[in-house]
């Protein structure tokens, strides 16, 4: 066997083949659609938008010749490659997901205003979306993003776990909240240690709402820091005597987010707080060992502002943003009034987004398929985020989660935490 | 001749020195330049001296940090050290199904460090993990890592200690494999008994080997950062944060980017610091040897 005319390749094979080939790519063959838009979300963002035959965009994408190019992160270095992205001499990204407490002034310099398109090319019955979450991304006067979907947190219980402990209905005051955890702190009939609540310990979102069920808050949205440091201490009080009580894990200072879902749908944890959106997750049959049986009210204020005022839950909304540097602005901005459409948004909330337009809730689809959109609906009106953008308010919240771990674990008293808490986040504070 | 010999090579060598100079050096002189500017996202860079340096060291958080990353780095340094010498000797004197342990000595080197973080996690779980019941199970004390900061450092040491045993072990184990029989024979007809042949013949010749996997393992363990992270994420309240952690949350929580850069330098020269005089020793053993 000739070695030889296996590998030969001449200098004119080598030639025409090179130049065939350029000329096949130069006739640019149609293998897909003629333009694409890349996207910077999290992986739940491009989720709820469906795929195959539910993909709610396939009409748009059919309309345009565009093919929309998801690239998913989870949130934190989602919003760090969104503004990396923004911040260099220009992207192939086109439209971002953006969450509100990241833009400051400097952060909102980096993408397109959309007043002007909003203006020119508007989106269905704006009025429609919620102001409150369209304030949440106005900077300096100007509308960088349009909200596409919120996360109301509400207080989630198993019903079950309840009904064993001779418990009828859930907690209408925190107080009541308090006394039920402690005594779902038990075994269970089915031999599983069950703790009271399970929080995670990484978020402010929790300290906060305790806090507001008093009447307080971390920071305002007026940028005052605690405005009222004794409902603070009566908050994170709360807190220290349900764990020293066993009615948080002692694995408190370790618990993430997914640890909250996990416990809830093994029956570890009777309850929790997360967004409402988790319900159907948190009653999925395939993952939980109680589908059906966990549900979900208002979190519930203190016995002395019961009926006096509404309780206050975190609201965290992510918006649709448009980088300056963007390679596409127009096919960006027709992508985000698709996804705003009224249309996209019922398709979105039925596979489980938090609907930012009020008569979504009113949709009898919705109402169906979700039994917690009367509910949600109804904290959302009252709902604000846990604090205002700032620049340092990541390291904000990094401090008051440090002193809240040691208040809650005992090792400082909350009094002197909450004290810490203002001493060390005043210089951190916008003048 | 010379000269035209090497104007002839270099652009061959051009390429690796394009890399390294792409890839470290210009890097490392931007790291440096940041360092000394105050900069975040949407803001233009400020220059403001060694301000960064000077608010990441009198910053309590990460002298904190750095206390528990050369607290983690020395002992499981050292502890890696003795388990991997122990085991090589053990290798080499002869062990029944060699490979098959060999594999399994081997084996957590091919596991992914979030993996490997994962799982240990699952099996120390303070309320259901298997090792955890197991303890209670025989009457003996658990692992109270989410609780207490101690128990925390305990577990990140045993599980940096099993990640990266297995290159300790290699390093030593390929040494002692290529020391020759004839010492120990010599030894032996010597009448030197085996503590006596371990001092006088192994551990010096495996010396130059033992300072080299103690510098990389140095140099390795200072950058310690998935354990802790995706283990407890620097808590309970930063007590078991180490310095990279302060550095990732500088960088990417808080998009301080100057200070991140800072303590970038910082760790380079703190780690340097503490391999110092194994370097030190390096470099007389290899001018020793340069000169016999």
């Amino acid at each position: 066997m000739n070695d030889r005319n296996i590998i030969a390749l001449s200098r004119r094979g080598f030639l025409g083949t090179a130049l065939g080939g350029i000329a096949a790519l130069a006739t640019q063959p149609s293998w897909a659609a003629s333009k694409t838009l890349n996207v910077l979300s999290h992986k739940v963002h491009q989720t709820v938008l469906g795929a195959d035959g539910g993909d709610l965009l396939a009409d748009w994408k059919a309309s345009n010749d565009a093919d929309v190019f998801w690239t998913t992160f989870d949130s934190n270095p989602l919003q760090d490659r969104l503004f990396r992205e923004a911040s260099l001499g220009s992207t192939d990204y086109s439209v971002g997901y953006m969450i509100d407490n990241r833009p400051t002034s400097e952060i909102a310099a980096l993408f397109e205003p959309l007043d002007d398109y909003l203006a020119s090319d508007p989106i269905e019955d704006f009025q429609d979306i919620a102001p409150g979450l369209v304030d949440g991304m106005t900077v300096d006067g100007k509308l960088i993003g349009i909200p596409v979907r919120h996360a109301t947190q509400g207080l989630f219980y198993n019903e079950e776990l309840l009904q064993e402990a001779g418990i009828d209905a859930p907690p209408t005051t925190l107080e009541e909240l308090v006394e039920q955890a402690r005594k779902l702190t038990f075994t269970s009939s089915a031999g599983t240690p069950v703790v009271g609540m399970v929080l995670a310990s990484d978020l402010a979102v929790f300290p906060v709402m305790f806090a507001r069920a008093f009447g307080g808050d971390f920071i305002t949205g007026d940028f005052q820091l605690m405005p009222d440091k004794d409902a603070m201490v009566k908050g994170l009080t709360v807190l220290r005597e349900m764990f020293e009580a066993g009615a948080l894990p002692r694995s408190y200072a370790t618990t993430r987010n997914d640890d909250q879902v996990t416990w809830l749908q093994q029956g570890r944890a009777a309850f929790t707080v997360l967004p409402f959106a988790r319900n159907a997750q948190l009653n999925n049959p395939e993952q939980s060992k109680y589908p059906g049986k966990i549900k979900a009210v208002e979190f519930p204020i203190s016995a002395e502002l019961k009926g006096k005022m509404p309780m206050s839950s975190i609201v965290e909304a992510w918006a649709m943003v448009i980088p300056k540097n963007a390679a596409d602005k127009d096919l960006a901005w027709n992508f985000i009034k698709e996804v705003s459409s009224k249309r996209a948004t019922l398709g979105m909330a039925l596979n489980g987004n938090g609907p930012v337009r009020v008569s979504t809730y009113a949709e009898p689809d919705l109402v169906a398929k979700n039994p917690l959109a009367e509910v949600e609906a109804a904290v959302l009106a009252n709902a604000r985020g846990a604090f205002p953008p700032f620049p340092e308010a990541a390291r904000a919240q990094g401090i008051m989660l440090e002193e809240v771990q040691l208040a809650v674990l005992g090792r400082k008293p909350v009094a002197e935490a909450v004290d810490a808490i203002v001493e060390r986040v005043t210089p951190l504070m916008p003048a | 001749m010379r000269s035209r010999s090497i104007i002839g090579i270099a652009p061959l060598l051009a390429p690796v020195h394009v890399l390294i100079l792409s890839v470290i050096v210009l890097p490392s002189l931007y790291v440096v330049w940041l360092s000394l500017n105050e900069s975040s996202f949407g803001q233009a860079p400020t220059f403001v001296g060694l301000q960064n340096y000077i608010d990441v060291i009198t910053d309590p958080a990460f002298r904190s940090a750095l206390w528990n990353t050369v607290v983690l780095v020395v002992v499981a340094v050292h502890i890696e050290l003795a388990l991997g010498l122990g085991m090589a000797l053990l290798f080499a004197g002869g062990l029944p199904f060699r490979r098959f342990l060999l594999v399994a000595v081997l084996a957590p080197y091919a596991v992914s460090e979030v993996i490997a973080v994962v799982m240990w996690r699952f099996l120390f779980d303070p309320d259901v993990g298997p090792v955890t019941l197991m303890l209670q199970s025989m009457g003996l004390p658990i692992l109270d890592w989410s609780f207490e900061p101690s128990h925390a450092m305990i577990l990140i040491a045993l599980l940096t200690i099993w990640l990266h045993l297995p290159f300790t072990f290699i390093i030593l184990y390929a040494a002692r494999l290529a020391i020759p029989s004839d010492l120990y024979e010599a030894a032996r007809i010597d009448g030197a008994t085996a503590w006596q042949a371990f001092k006088r013949v192994t551990l010096p010749l495996l010396g130059p080997a033992i300072v080299v996997a103690l510098l990389f393992r140095y140099i390795f363990a200072f950058r310690l950062f998935s354990e802790v992270w995706l283990l407890t994420q620097g808590g309970p309240a930063r007590s078991t944060e180490v310095v990279a952690v302060y550095l990732y949350q500088e960088a990417f929580s808080y998009n301080a980017f100057g200070t991140a850069a800072a303590t970038a330098w910082i760790m380079v020269l703190a780690s340097l610091l503490l391999g110092a005089g194994y370097v030190f020793i390096l470099r007389r053993q290899v001018s020793a040897n340069a000169n016999a």
